[in-house]
Protein backbone atom coordinates (compact mmCIF):
# COMPACT_ATOMS: atom_id res chain seq x y z
CA UNK A 1 0.00 0.00 0.00
CA UNK A 2 1.14 3.41 -0.70
CA UNK A 3 0.79 6.01 2.01
CA UNK A 4 2.73 8.65 -0.10
CA UNK A 5 3.97 9.54 -3.02
CA UNK A 6 5.70 6.38 -4.40
CA UNK A 7 8.55 6.55 -6.41
CA UNK A 8 7.15 5.82 -10.18
CA UNK A 9 9.45 4.83 -13.27
CA UNK A 10 9.47 8.38 -14.72
CA UNK A 11 6.82 8.44 -17.78
CA UNK A 12 4.87 10.83 -18.38
CA UNK A 13 1.43 11.01 -16.37
CA UNK A 14 -2.09 11.30 -17.62
CA UNK A 15 -3.22 13.28 -14.18
CA UNK A 16 -1.04 14.44 -11.95
CA UNK A 17 -2.56 16.14 -8.79
CA UNK A 18 -0.12 17.92 -5.96
CA UNK A 19 -1.01 19.38 -2.67
CA UNK A 20 -4.75 20.23 -4.25
CA UNK A 21 -6.64 21.82 -2.00
CA UNK A 22 -10.65 22.73 -2.30
CA UNK A 23 -12.39 25.03 0.23
CA UNK A 24 -15.81 26.36 0.25
CA UNK A 25 -15.66 28.80 2.65
CA UNK A 26 -14.19 28.07 6.10
CA UNK A 27 -15.20 24.58 4.60
CA UNK A 28 -12.48 22.37 3.42
CA UNK A 29 -13.04 19.92 0.96
CA UNK A 30 -10.29 18.52 -0.02
CA UNK A 31 -6.79 18.80 1.90
CA UNK A 32 -3.50 18.27 0.58
CA UNK A 33 -4.50 15.61 -1.98
CA UNK A 34 -1.59 14.45 -4.16
CA UNK A 35 -1.77 11.65 -6.77
CA UNK A 36 -0.58 10.30 -10.31
CA UNK A 37 -2.13 8.78 -12.50
CA UNK A 38 -0.53 6.76 -15.47
CA UNK A 39 -1.41 6.89 -19.08
CA UNK A 40 -3.47 3.54 -19.75
CA UNK A 41 -4.24 3.04 -16.09
CA UNK A 42 -7.74 2.61 -14.32
CA UNK A 43 -7.79 4.79 -11.31
CA UNK A 44 -10.31 4.38 -9.02
CA UNK A 45 -10.97 7.01 -6.48
CA UNK A 46 -13.05 5.52 -3.79
CA UNK A 47 -14.45 7.22 -0.43
CA UNK A 48 -17.12 8.17 1.80
CA UNK A 49 -20.21 10.38 1.47
CA UNK A 50 -19.06 13.70 1.63
CA UNK A 51 -14.86 12.30 1.36
CA UNK A 52 -14.06 15.23 -1.22
CA UNK A 53 -13.76 12.70 -4.35
CA UNK A 54 -16.32 14.70 -6.28
CA UNK A 55 -14.62 18.21 -5.78
CA UNK A 56 -11.59 16.57 -6.61
CA UNK A 57 -12.46 15.26 -9.78
CA UNK A 58 -14.41 18.53 -11.12
CA UNK A 59 -11.17 19.86 -10.59
CA UNK A 60 -9.06 17.62 -12.60
CA UNK A 61 -12.26 17.68 -15.14
CA UNK A 62 -11.68 21.63 -15.24
CA UNK A 63 -14.83 22.76 -13.65
CA UNK A 64 -13.62 24.12 -10.42
CA UNK A 65 -10.70 26.00 -9.92
CA UNK A 66 -8.51 25.04 -6.69
CA UNK A 67 -8.26 26.98 -3.28
CA UNK A 68 -4.51 25.94 -3.63
CA UNK A 69 -2.13 23.37 -4.95
CA UNK A 70 -1.40 21.99 -8.38
CA UNK A 71 -3.45 19.51 -10.97
CA UNK A 72 -2.13 18.90 -14.71
CA UNK A 73 -3.77 16.87 -17.68
CA UNK A 74 -1.25 15.91 -20.09
CA UNK A 75 0.99 18.31 -18.65
CA UNK A 76 -1.45 21.24 -19.25
CA UNK A 77 -4.01 22.90 -16.70
CA UNK A 78 -7.61 21.45 -16.97
CA UNK A 79 -8.45 24.81 -17.32
CA UNK A 80 -6.90 25.30 -20.60
CA UNK A 81 -10.42 23.71 -21.74
CA UNK A 82 -9.61 24.11 -25.86
CA UNK A 83 -6.28 21.90 -25.21
CA UNK A 84 -7.52 19.48 -23.13
CA UNK A 85 -11.38 18.51 -23.71
CA UNK A 86 -10.51 16.99 -26.88
CA UNK A 87 -8.42 14.51 -25.66
CA UNK A 88 -11.23 14.13 -22.56
CA UNK A 89 -14.31 12.57 -22.18
CA UNK A 90 -16.53 12.81 -19.02
CA UNK A 91 -19.51 11.19 -17.64
CA UNK A 92 -21.05 13.23 -14.99
CA UNK A 93 -22.68 12.27 -11.73
CA UNK A 94 -25.95 13.18 -13.17
CA UNK A 95 -26.64 13.51 -16.78
CA UNK A 96 -27.50 17.14 -17.79
CA UNK A 97 -29.17 16.84 -20.61
CA UNK A 98 -31.67 18.89 -22.12
CA UNK A 99 -34.99 17.22 -22.14
CA UNK A 100 -36.23 18.64 -25.73
CA UNK A 101 -33.37 16.83 -27.35
CA UNK A 102 -33.37 13.76 -28.97
CA UNK A 103 -30.44 11.19 -28.09
CA UNK A 104 -28.80 10.95 -31.38
CA UNK A 105 -29.09 15.41 -31.19
CA UNK A 106 -27.50 15.11 -27.54
CA UNK A 107 -24.78 12.98 -28.51
CA UNK A 108 -23.98 14.62 -32.03
CA UNK A 109 -24.06 18.04 -29.90
CA UNK A 110 -21.71 17.15 -27.16
CA UNK A 111 -19.50 15.22 -29.47
CA UNK A 112 -19.20 18.08 -32.09
CA UNK A 113 -18.05 20.27 -29.06
CA UNK A 114 -15.84 18.07 -27.80
CA UNK A 115 -13.64 18.32 -30.54
CA UNK A 116 -13.37 14.85 -31.40
CA UNK A 117 -15.04 12.64 -34.09
CA UNK A 118 -16.67 9.84 -34.54
CA UNK A 119 -20.41 8.51 -35.41
CA UNK A 120 -23.49 8.76 -33.04
CA UNK A 121 -24.68 5.50 -34.36
CA UNK A 122 -21.48 3.70 -33.34
CA UNK A 123 -21.64 5.32 -29.90
CA UNK A 124 -25.52 4.55 -29.82
CA UNK A 125 -24.67 1.25 -30.48
CA UNK A 126 -22.15 0.52 -27.80
CA UNK A 127 -24.57 1.37 -25.48
CA UNK A 128 -27.58 -0.13 -26.59
CA UNK A 129 -29.60 3.08 -27.75
CA UNK A 130 -29.81 2.66 -31.12
CA UNK A 131 -33.46 1.85 -31.38
CA UNK A 132 -33.61 5.50 -28.73
CA UNK A 133 -32.06 7.76 -31.09
CA UNK A 134 -35.21 9.76 -32.03
CA UNK A 135 -36.48 9.43 -28.16
CA UNK A 136 -36.43 13.04 -26.72
CA UNK A 137 -34.05 12.45 -23.72
CA UNK A 138 -37.13 13.81 -21.06
CA UNK A 139 -38.69 10.45 -22.32
CA UNK A 140 -35.82 8.21 -21.34
CA UNK A 141 -35.40 6.24 -18.20
CA UNK A 142 -32.37 7.00 -15.66
CA UNK A 143 -30.73 4.38 -16.85
CA UNK A 144 -30.91 5.14 -20.43
CA UNK A 145 -30.13 8.99 -19.83
CA UNK A 146 -26.80 7.00 -17.63
CA UNK A 147 -26.11 5.09 -20.52
CA UNK A 148 -26.19 8.33 -22.52
CA UNK A 149 -24.14 9.84 -20.80
CA UNK A 150 -21.47 7.38 -21.19
CA UNK A 151 -21.94 7.49 -24.97
CA UNK A 152 -21.27 11.51 -24.88
CA UNK A 153 -18.34 10.13 -22.22
CA UNK A 154 -16.44 7.96 -25.24
CA UNK A 155 -17.82 9.88 -28.38
CA UNK A 156 -13.99 9.83 -30.38
CA UNK A 157 -12.76 7.49 -28.25
CA UNK A 158 -10.87 10.12 -26.01
CA UNK A 159 -7.67 9.27 -24.22
CA UNK A 160 -8.93 10.31 -20.98
CA UNK A 161 -11.99 9.13 -19.36
CA UNK A 162 -13.94 10.40 -16.36
CA UNK A 163 -16.89 7.73 -15.26
CA UNK A 164 -18.37 9.76 -11.97
CA UNK A 165 -20.34 6.72 -10.30
CA UNK A 166 -21.04 5.18 -14.47
CA UNK A 167 -23.22 2.15 -13.78
CA UNK A 168 -25.40 3.28 -11.05
CA UNK A 169 -29.32 3.19 -11.55
CA UNK A 170 -28.21 0.33 -14.63
CA UNK A 171 -29.11 -3.17 -14.66
CA UNK A 172 -26.56 -5.99 -15.07
CA UNK A 173 -26.73 -6.09 -18.93
CA UNK A 174 -25.99 -2.51 -19.02
CA UNK A 175 -23.06 -2.90 -16.71
CA UNK A 176 -21.74 -5.79 -18.65
CA UNK A 177 -21.93 -3.41 -21.78
CA UNK A 178 -20.34 -0.27 -20.36
CA UNK A 179 -17.49 -2.32 -18.72
CA UNK A 180 -17.02 -4.14 -22.15
CA UNK A 181 -16.66 -1.05 -23.79
CA UNK A 182 -13.93 0.15 -20.67
CA UNK A 183 -12.37 -2.74 -21.53
CA UNK A 184 -12.30 -1.98 -25.59
CA UNK A 185 -11.14 1.77 -24.73
CA UNK A 186 -8.30 0.51 -22.40
CA UNK A 187 -7.25 -1.64 -25.17
CA UNK A 188 -6.48 0.92 -27.45
CA UNK A 189 -4.27 2.93 -24.58
CA UNK A 190 -7.11 5.09 -22.97
CA UNK A 191 -6.87 6.06 -19.28
CA UNK A 192 -9.75 5.94 -16.62
CA UNK A 193 -10.69 7.48 -13.59
CA UNK A 194 -12.99 6.15 -11.76
CA UNK A 195 -15.65 6.81 -8.48
CA UNK A 196 -18.21 4.83 -7.89
CA UNK A 197 -19.86 3.10 -4.85
CA UNK A 198 -19.72 -0.04 -6.12
CA UNK A 199 -16.16 -2.00 -4.39
CA UNK A 200 -16.52 -4.79 -6.59
CA UNK A 201 -16.27 -2.82 -9.38
CA UNK A 202 -13.81 -1.18 -8.30
CA UNK A 203 -11.89 -4.47 -7.51
CA UNK A 204 -12.66 -6.38 -10.43
CA UNK A 205 -11.49 -3.65 -12.88
CA UNK A 206 -8.82 -1.10 -11.79
CA UNK A 207 -5.16 -0.92 -11.49
CA UNK A 208 -5.31 0.99 -8.25
CA UNK A 209 -7.32 2.32 -5.81
CA UNK A 210 -7.11 5.88 -4.03
CA UNK A 211 -9.12 5.98 -0.39
CA UNK A 212 -10.49 9.38 0.32
CA UNK A 213 -11.58 10.40 4.03
CA UNK A 214 -12.86 13.63 5.09
CA UNK A 215 -10.97 15.22 2.27
CA UNK A 216 -7.60 13.19 2.23
CA UNK A 217 -6.13 10.62 0.88
CA UNK A 218 -5.81 8.00 3.38
CA UNK A 219 -4.22 5.41 1.49
CA UNK A 220 -3.68 3.84 -2.40
CA UNK A 221 -2.48 0.91 -4.05
CA UNK A 222 -3.71 -2.17 -6.15
CA UNK A 223 -5.78 -4.35 -4.61
CA UNK A 224 -3.49 -6.71 -3.25
CA UNK A 225 -0.92 -3.64 -1.97
CA UNK A 226 -4.66 -2.37 0.24
CA UNK A 227 -5.94 -5.61 1.55
CA UNK A 228 -2.75 -6.47 3.33
CA UNK A 229 -2.59 -3.75 5.06
CA UNK A 230 -5.30 -5.49 7.34
CA UNK A 231 -5.30 -9.01 8.83
CA UNK A 232 -7.97 -11.63 7.71
CA UNK A 233 -10.17 -13.12 10.07
CA UNK A 234 -10.46 -17.06 11.06
CA UNK A 235 -13.45 -17.73 12.79
CA UNK A 236 -15.34 -20.61 14.93
CA UNK A 237 -16.96 -21.60 17.52
CA UNK A 238 -16.00 -24.22 20.77
CA UNK A 239 -18.15 -26.66 22.57
CA UNK A 240 -18.27 -25.54 26.25
CA UNK A 241 -15.22 -26.47 27.92
CA UNK A 242 -13.57 -27.10 25.36
CA UNK A 243 -9.76 -25.23 25.48
CA UNK A 244 -8.89 -22.00 23.31
CA UNK A 245 -6.13 -22.37 21.11
CA UNK A 246 -3.27 -20.38 22.82
CA UNK A 247 -2.60 -18.39 19.74
CA UNK A 248 -3.88 -14.80 19.16
CA UNK A 249 -7.65 -15.95 19.78
CA UNK A 250 -9.79 -13.32 20.51
CA UNK A 251 -13.45 -13.73 21.73
CA UNK A 252 -15.91 -15.01 22.03
CA UNK A 253 -17.92 -12.27 20.63
CA UNK A 254 -21.03 -13.41 20.28
CA UNK A 255 -20.72 -17.79 19.65
CA UNK A 256 -17.15 -17.22 17.54
CA UNK A 257 -13.64 -16.84 18.74
CA UNK A 258 -11.44 -15.36 15.78
CA UNK A 259 -8.07 -15.14 14.97
CA UNK A 260 -6.46 -12.25 13.22
CA UNK A 261 -3.62 -13.10 10.73
CA UNK A 262 -1.48 -11.88 8.00
CA UNK A 263 -0.54 -15.46 7.35
CA UNK A 264 -3.81 -16.97 6.36
CA UNK A 265 -2.64 -20.26 4.92
CA UNK A 266 -0.11 -20.67 7.71
CA UNK A 267 -2.17 -19.51 10.85
CA UNK A 268 -5.32 -21.64 9.77
CA UNK A 269 -2.81 -25.34 9.04
CA UNK A 270 -1.55 -24.34 12.66
CA UNK A 271 -5.03 -24.11 13.97
CA UNK A 272 -6.20 -27.20 12.18
CA UNK A 273 -2.97 -28.99 13.64
CA UNK A 274 -3.51 -27.82 17.37
CA UNK A 275 -7.09 -28.98 16.89
CA UNK A 276 -6.24 -32.56 15.76
CA UNK A 277 -4.10 -32.85 18.39
CA UNK A 278 -5.86 -31.61 21.17
CA UNK A 279 -9.44 -33.50 19.57
CA UNK A 280 -11.35 -29.97 19.65
CA UNK A 281 -13.96 -29.23 17.05
CA UNK A 282 -13.89 -25.92 15.37
CA UNK A 283 -17.74 -25.47 14.76
CA UNK A 284 -18.63 -23.03 12.08
CA UNK A 285 -14.72 -22.45 10.80
CA UNK A 286 -14.59 -19.91 8.35
CA UNK A 287 -11.29 -18.57 6.78
CA UNK A 288 -11.47 -14.80 5.12
CA UNK A 289 -9.21 -13.08 3.30
CA UNK A 290 -9.10 -9.90 3.89
CA UNK A 291 -11.59 -7.55 1.30
CA UNK A 292 -11.70 -3.71 -0.07
CA UNK A 293 -14.86 -3.75 1.95
CA UNK A 294 -12.90 -4.31 5.12
CA UNK A 295 -10.29 -1.86 4.19
CA UNK A 296 -12.85 0.99 3.60
CA UNK A 297 -14.67 0.24 6.74
CA UNK A 298 -11.61 1.01 8.61
CA UNK A 299 -10.40 3.79 7.29
CA UNK A 300 -13.99 5.29 7.22
CA UNK A 301 -13.53 4.50 11.53
CA UNK A 302 -9.74 5.02 11.89
CA UNK A 303 -10.37 8.87 13.31
CA UNK A 304 -6.71 9.99 12.40
CA UNK A 305 -5.88 10.53 8.70
CA UNK A 306 -2.60 8.83 7.37
CA UNK A 307 -0.36 11.41 5.91
CA UNK A 308 -0.43 11.03 2.30
CA UNK A 309 3.00 12.88 1.55
CA UNK B 1 -21.18 28.16 -30.85
CA UNK B 2 -23.18 27.45 -34.04
CA UNK B 3 -24.14 23.90 -32.63
CA UNK B 4 -25.63 24.83 -30.17
CA UNK B 5 -27.87 28.01 -31.18
CA UNK B 6 -28.83 25.65 -34.05
CA UNK B 7 -30.03 23.18 -30.84
CA UNK B 8 -31.04 25.67 -28.70
CA UNK B 9 -33.18 26.88 -31.56
CA UNK B 10 -34.87 23.04 -31.94
CA UNK B 11 -35.53 23.20 -27.95
CA UNK B 12 -37.87 26.57 -28.50
CA UNK B 13 -39.92 25.27 -31.39
CA UNK B 14 -40.58 21.92 -29.26
CA UNK B 15 -41.15 23.46 -25.97
CA UNK B 16 -44.81 24.75 -26.27
CA UNK B 17 -44.44 26.79 -23.21
CA UNK B 18 -41.51 28.64 -24.15
CA UNK B 19 -43.03 28.89 -27.91
CA UNK B 20 -46.09 30.72 -26.43
CA UNK B 21 -44.63 33.05 -23.57
CA UNK B 22 -41.70 33.87 -26.18
CA UNK B 23 -44.01 34.50 -29.53
CA UNK B 24 -47.44 34.26 -29.21
CA UNK B 25 -48.04 36.23 -25.59
CA UNK B 26 -45.52 39.65 -27.43
CA UNK B 27 -47.58 39.28 -31.08
CA UNK B 28 -50.90 39.24 -28.88
CA UNK B 29 -49.73 42.78 -27.19
CA UNK B 30 -48.50 43.82 -30.02
CA UNK B 31 -51.39 43.31 -32.39
CA UNK B 32 -53.71 45.27 -29.07
CA UNK B 33 -51.46 48.12 -29.29
CA UNK B 34 -51.23 48.20 -33.06
CA UNK B 35 -55.21 47.68 -33.71
CA UNK B 36 -55.67 50.65 -30.91
CA UNK B 37 -52.87 53.07 -32.19
CA UNK B 38 -55.23 55.98 -32.76
CA UNK B 39 -55.66 55.96 -29.28
CA UNK B 40 -52.04 55.70 -27.99
CA UNK B 41 -51.16 57.92 -30.86
CA UNK B 42 -53.47 60.70 -29.01
CA UNK B 43 -51.98 59.86 -25.33
CA UNK B 44 -48.43 60.03 -26.82
CA UNK B 45 -46.97 59.75 -30.65
CA UNK B 46 -46.09 57.06 -32.95
CA UNK B 47 -43.00 56.43 -31.59
CA UNK B 48 -44.26 56.03 -28.84
CA UNK B 49 -46.11 53.16 -29.60
CA UNK B 50 -42.94 52.03 -31.61
CA UNK B 51 -40.88 52.15 -28.31
CA UNK B 52 -43.89 50.18 -26.50
CA UNK B 53 -43.46 47.29 -29.37
CA UNK B 54 -39.98 47.42 -29.24
CA UNK B 55 -39.83 47.47 -25.46
CA UNK B 56 -42.82 44.58 -25.36
CA UNK B 57 -40.57 41.98 -27.45
CA UNK B 58 -37.64 43.07 -25.76
CA UNK B 59 -38.88 42.44 -22.03
CA UNK B 60 -41.37 39.16 -22.66
CA UNK B 61 -39.51 37.80 -26.02
CA UNK B 62 -36.05 38.63 -24.88
CA UNK B 63 -35.26 38.94 -21.56
CA UNK B 64 -37.82 37.07 -19.53
CA UNK B 65 -37.17 33.94 -22.13
CA UNK B 66 -33.76 34.13 -21.89
CA UNK B 67 -33.68 34.41 -18.16
CA UNK B 68 -35.89 31.56 -17.86
CA UNK B 69 -33.65 29.45 -20.48
CA UNK B 70 -30.61 30.28 -18.63
CA UNK B 71 -32.15 29.31 -15.44
CA UNK B 72 -33.44 26.12 -17.03
CA UNK B 73 -30.29 24.69 -18.90
CA UNK B 74 -28.63 25.38 -15.18
CA UNK B 75 -31.28 23.51 -13.15
CA UNK B 76 -31.00 20.76 -15.83
CA UNK B 77 -26.96 20.75 -15.79
CA UNK B 78 -27.06 21.45 -19.19
CA UNK B 79 -24.92 24.08 -18.79
CA UNK B 80 -22.27 21.67 -16.69
CA UNK B 81 -22.66 19.81 -19.64
CA UNK B 82 -21.26 22.35 -22.35
CA UNK B 83 -18.96 23.15 -19.93
CA UNK B 84 -17.39 19.55 -19.78
CA UNK B 85 -16.94 20.17 -23.77
CA UNK B 86 -14.58 22.20 -25.65
CA UNK B 87 -16.53 25.21 -25.96
CA UNK B 88 -15.58 28.43 -24.07
CA UNK B 89 -17.72 30.16 -22.00
CA UNK B 90 -18.92 33.16 -23.96
CA UNK B 91 -19.64 30.70 -27.21
CA UNK B 92 -21.84 28.81 -24.56
CA UNK B 93 -23.53 31.99 -23.64
CA UNK B 94 -23.70 33.07 -27.51
CA UNK B 95 -24.76 29.70 -28.69
CA UNK B 96 -27.26 29.82 -25.72
CA UNK B 97 -28.94 33.30 -26.14
CA UNK B 98 -28.33 33.68 -30.04
CA UNK B 99 -31.61 32.09 -31.01
CA UNK B 100 -33.60 34.03 -28.82
CA UNK B 101 -32.29 37.39 -29.71
CA UNK B 102 -32.88 35.95 -33.30
CA UNK B 103 -36.09 35.17 -32.11
CA UNK B 104 -36.81 38.49 -30.67
CA UNK B 105 -35.07 40.61 -33.94
CA UNK B 106 -37.46 38.72 -36.14
CA UNK B 107 -40.44 39.40 -34.53
CA UNK B 108 -39.69 43.30 -33.79
CA UNK B 109 -39.34 43.51 -37.53
CA UNK B 110 -42.25 41.99 -38.53
CA UNK B 111 -44.27 43.53 -35.50
CA UNK B 112 -42.67 47.04 -36.55
CA UNK B 113 -43.27 46.30 -40.42
CA UNK B 114 -47.06 45.86 -40.00
CA UNK B 115 -47.08 48.80 -37.86
CA UNK B 116 -45.21 51.04 -40.83
CA UNK B 117 -47.40 49.36 -43.06
CA UNK B 118 -50.70 50.76 -41.50
CA UNK B 119 -49.17 53.99 -40.23
CA UNK B 120 -46.18 55.12 -41.79
CA UNK B 121 -42.84 54.51 -42.22
CA UNK B 122 -40.17 55.71 -39.83
CA UNK B 123 -38.30 58.81 -40.09
CA UNK B 124 -35.13 57.82 -39.44
CA UNK B 125 -34.68 53.70 -40.25
CA UNK B 126 -31.16 53.53 -39.29
CA UNK B 127 -30.79 54.56 -36.52
CA UNK B 128 -34.06 53.44 -35.55
CA UNK B 129 -31.56 49.93 -36.22
CA UNK B 130 -29.09 50.95 -34.02
CA UNK B 131 -31.64 52.19 -31.41
CA UNK B 132 -33.36 48.49 -31.70
CA UNK B 133 -30.14 46.87 -31.51
CA UNK B 134 -28.97 48.45 -28.17
CA UNK B 135 -32.07 47.92 -26.45
CA UNK B 136 -31.54 44.44 -27.24
CA UNK B 137 -28.01 44.64 -26.30
CA UNK B 138 -29.36 45.74 -22.81
CA UNK B 139 -31.89 43.45 -22.37
CA UNK B 140 -29.39 41.01 -22.80
CA UNK B 141 -27.03 41.77 -20.73
CA UNK B 142 -29.74 42.32 -18.04
CA UNK B 143 -30.92 38.55 -18.43
CA UNK B 144 -27.72 37.52 -18.12
CA UNK B 145 -27.26 39.06 -14.45
CA UNK B 146 -30.72 38.50 -14.13
CA UNK B 147 -29.80 34.48 -14.60
CA UNK B 148 -27.16 34.62 -12.05
CA UNK B 149 -30.07 35.00 -9.11
CA UNK B 150 -32.49 33.09 -10.57
CA UNK B 151 -32.23 29.31 -9.52
CA UNK B 152 -35.28 27.93 -11.69
CA UNK B 153 -36.91 28.70 -14.78
CA UNK B 154 -40.32 28.85 -12.46
CA UNK B 155 -38.08 31.35 -10.39
CA UNK B 156 -37.61 32.96 -13.44
CA UNK B 157 -41.59 34.07 -13.32
CA UNK B 158 -40.53 36.24 -10.02
CA UNK B 159 -37.19 37.67 -10.83
CA UNK B 160 -38.10 38.90 -14.25
CA UNK B 161 -40.67 40.95 -13.02
CA UNK B 162 -38.96 44.18 -11.96
CA UNK B 163 -36.98 44.51 -14.85
CA UNK B 164 -39.66 43.71 -17.50
CA UNK B 165 -42.17 46.21 -15.74
CA UNK B 166 -39.85 48.54 -14.75
CA UNK B 167 -38.49 48.89 -18.45
CA UNK B 168 -42.42 49.00 -19.90
CA UNK B 169 -43.28 51.70 -17.08
CA UNK B 170 -40.14 53.63 -17.98
CA UNK B 171 -40.97 53.38 -21.70
CA UNK B 172 -44.44 54.19 -21.17
CA UNK B 173 -42.99 57.16 -18.74
CA UNK B 174 -41.17 58.52 -21.89
CA UNK B 175 -43.10 58.07 -24.31
CA UNK B 176 -45.93 59.67 -23.07
CA UNK B 177 -44.33 62.65 -21.26
CA UNK B 178 -41.17 63.32 -23.37
CA UNK B 179 -37.93 64.23 -21.36
CA UNK B 180 -38.31 67.82 -21.10
CA UNK B 181 -38.66 67.50 -17.53
CA UNK B 182 -36.50 65.50 -15.28
CA UNK B 183 -34.92 65.05 -18.03
CA UNK B 184 -31.77 62.91 -16.41
CA UNK B 185 -33.70 61.03 -14.03
CA UNK B 186 -35.69 59.77 -17.34
CA UNK B 187 -33.07 59.30 -19.60
CA UNK B 188 -30.79 57.06 -16.70
CA UNK B 189 -33.66 55.20 -16.08
CA UNK B 190 -33.48 51.92 -17.65
CA UNK B 191 -35.41 51.63 -21.19
CA UNK B 192 -35.02 55.63 -21.19
CA UNK B 193 -32.93 57.18 -23.05
CA UNK B 194 -33.33 54.16 -25.69
CA UNK B 195 -37.24 54.81 -25.59
CA UNK B 196 -36.51 58.72 -26.87
CA UNK B 197 -34.23 57.60 -29.09
CA UNK B 198 -36.80 55.22 -30.67
CA UNK B 199 -39.37 57.81 -30.59
CA UNK B 200 -37.28 60.38 -32.49
CA UNK B 201 -36.24 58.24 -35.12
CA UNK B 202 -40.12 56.93 -35.54
CA UNK B 203 -41.90 60.65 -35.28
CA UNK B 204 -38.34 62.64 -36.89
CA UNK B 205 -37.37 66.30 -36.33
CA UNK B 206 -35.04 65.58 -33.88
CA UNK B 207 -31.37 66.04 -35.08
CA UNK B 208 -28.68 63.56 -35.45
CA UNK B 209 -26.55 64.98 -32.89
CA UNK B 210 -28.97 65.50 -30.45
CA UNK B 211 -30.28 61.77 -30.83
CA UNK B 212 -26.95 60.02 -31.30
CA UNK B 213 -25.97 60.33 -27.34
CA UNK B 214 -29.19 59.12 -26.60
CA UNK B 215 -27.07 55.61 -27.05
CA UNK B 216 -24.69 56.43 -24.25
CA UNK B 217 -27.29 55.29 -21.21
CA UNK B 218 -28.34 52.84 -23.28
CA UNK B 219 -24.52 50.97 -23.65
CA UNK B 220 -23.84 52.13 -19.75
CA UNK B 221 -26.42 49.98 -18.77
CA UNK B 222 -24.90 47.22 -20.67
CA UNK B 223 -22.04 47.71 -18.80
CA UNK B 224 -23.72 47.93 -15.51
CA UNK B 225 -25.41 43.92 -16.22
CA UNK B 226 -22.15 42.78 -17.49
CA UNK B 227 -19.98 43.38 -14.72
CA UNK B 228 -22.99 42.10 -12.51
CA UNK B 229 -23.47 38.87 -14.64
CA UNK B 230 -19.75 38.64 -14.61
CA UNK B 231 -20.29 38.70 -10.10
CA UNK B 232 -23.59 36.61 -10.23
CA UNK B 233 -24.19 34.16 -12.97
CA UNK B 234 -23.22 30.65 -12.45
CA UNK B 235 -22.81 27.32 -14.26
CA UNK B 236 -24.00 25.23 -11.28
CA UNK B 237 -27.28 25.27 -9.49
CA UNK B 238 -26.51 25.83 -5.48
CA UNK B 239 -25.96 22.70 -3.71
Amino acid sequence: MEQAETSRAPSSPAVEVDRLNVSYGEFQAVKDLTFRVEQGELYALLGTNGAGKTSALEVIEGHRKASSGTVQVFGTSPADRRAVRPRMGIMLQESGFSADLTAAESVRLIGRLSGRSDSVDRVLGIVGLTHKAATRVGQMSGGEKRRLDFATAVYGRPELIFLDEPTTGLDIQSRDALWAAVGELRDNGSTVILTTHYLEEAQQYADRIGLMHQGTLRSQGTVPELTRTLPAAIQFSLSPGAPVPPFGTTGPAGPAYQIETFELQADLKRLLDWADLHDVDLHGLSAAPTRLDDVFRAIETDPVPTPTR
Amino acid sequence: MLPIAYSELAQIFRNRAVLISNLIMPLAVAAFFIYSRDTFTEIGSLGYIAAVLVFTVGAFSLYTTAVTTLSARRQDLFLKRLRSTAAGDAAILSGLTLPVALTALVQVVVILGVFAGVSGRPADVALLVVAILATFAMMLALALATAGLTGSPEQAQVTTLPISLVTIAVTSWVGITGTESLTLLKRLLPGGSATELIVNTWNGGVPLSDSLPLLGPTFGWVVVAVVLALRLFRWEPRR
